[in-house]
């Protein structure tokens, strides 16, 4: 037993931080798939963990990421977590793999950021993330037809191959779109290191908004996608808990 | 969520539907509170592993059916 306690050592996998902790909440199961989620009290704000298995979220985590299945379900696993609680209370998410050894450090850490941690909540309070994506929809594809010469014939290829540069009048919808957005949004906020290379994509943004003003981010881009039906289409996911808003220890927050 | 028209794709919190794995992992990889615990986990070569990577495209579905079998559903 005493063997088996030293090999399946377990860590505090964090989810995320809340102010309050809310009582209905459906009883969830961690990114290991197993253990429940706990909260624990730390200096008056409540950190969201599960214990994890040691072996898999410390000693293998950045080996487990490569692993597309397994950072796959454990990605969403981790999101899983987060938007449920986000549905009760404002939660400021944890980046994913944010594991602790003990209750204390966890705390210690806490304690140090706590400051900060109140001006996100007041930052974030009673609103929702939102990504936004503009994608360019390619023009049928012309085939290409009876060319006379080896010029004419890459010009006409290079007809067929994507455009790689919005052409200016595009750019100017985006920038009036960007605009619109941000007569909604509270903050904007650059994202995507992922979806960067994404085919197509054009224009891509999150925005905090808050929850009372999003009928009006669903007719903005109703608006924008109408106009645009034959060059754009617009994806938008949400409500994602603040994960952009957040303030990092390196970015320190300017006062006007 | 409103009545979808045709050119807008809305992605509601649920993530069962249409938000892509790729977009989670935008978000849980990238952004977020960054805490230095006792174990630092660096995470500053992540981009490196998945730049480019098409594969990652992969809708959220095929996650999500193997969570199925192992997470109660919420109400």
């Amino acid at each position: 037993m005493a063997a088996e306690l030293t090999t399946d050592r377990s860590v505090l996998y964090l989810y995320g931080i809340t102010e309050s902790r809310p009582r209905d909440l459906p009883e969830l199961i961690g990114v290991d798939r197993f253990a429940p989620i706990e909260s624990i009290d730390c200096d008056g704000v409540f950190c969201w963990i599960s214990r994890v298995p040691a072996l898999d979220f410390e000693k293998n985590l950045a080996r487990n990421m490569e692993n597309l299945d397994w950072l796959a379900e454990t990605s969403v696993a981790h999101q899983r977590v987060i938007a449920a609680i986000a549905r009760h209370t404002d939660i400021l998410p944890t980046r994913f793999g944010t594991v602790f050894r003990t209750e204390e450090s966890l705390c210690k850490h806490i304690a140090k950021r706590v400051r900060g941690l109140k001006k996100d909540f007041q930052r974030i309070k009673g609103a929702d993330e939102w990504g936004v994506k503009v994608f360019a929809i390619q023009p049928a594809i012309p085939t290409v037809s009876k060319v006379r010469s080896g010029k004419d014939y890459l010009k006409a290829k290079a007809a067929l191959l994507p455009n790689r540069r919005p052409k200016p009048a595009a750019r100017d919808e985006m920038i009036k779109f960007e605009r619109a957005l941000a007569g909604v949004a509270t903050e904007t906020a650059s994202v995507g290191n992922m979806s960067r290379g994404q085919r197509g994509l054009a224009f891509q943004t999150s925005l905090l908004v808050s929850r009372s003003k999003r009928n009006k981010l669903e007719s903005l881009l109703e608006k924008f996608a109408q106009e645009w039906a034959q060059d754009h289409r617009i994806e938008c996911t949400g409500p994602w808990p603040p994960y952009s808003f957040v303030s990092r220890p390196e970015n320190k927050v300017r006062s006007k | 969520m409103s009545a979808p028209t045709n050119a807008v794709v809305f992605a509601g919190d649920d993530p069962s539907d249409e938000m892509t794995l790729l977009d989670i992992l935008d978000h849980v990889l990238n952004q977020g509170v960054v805490l230095r615990g006792n174990v630092v986990i660096s995470l500053a070569g992540v981009d490196l592993v998945f730049l480019g990577l098409d594969v990652i495209l992969t809708s959220v579905e095929t996650a999500m059916r193997h969570m199925g079998a192992a997470l109660p559903r919420e109400k």
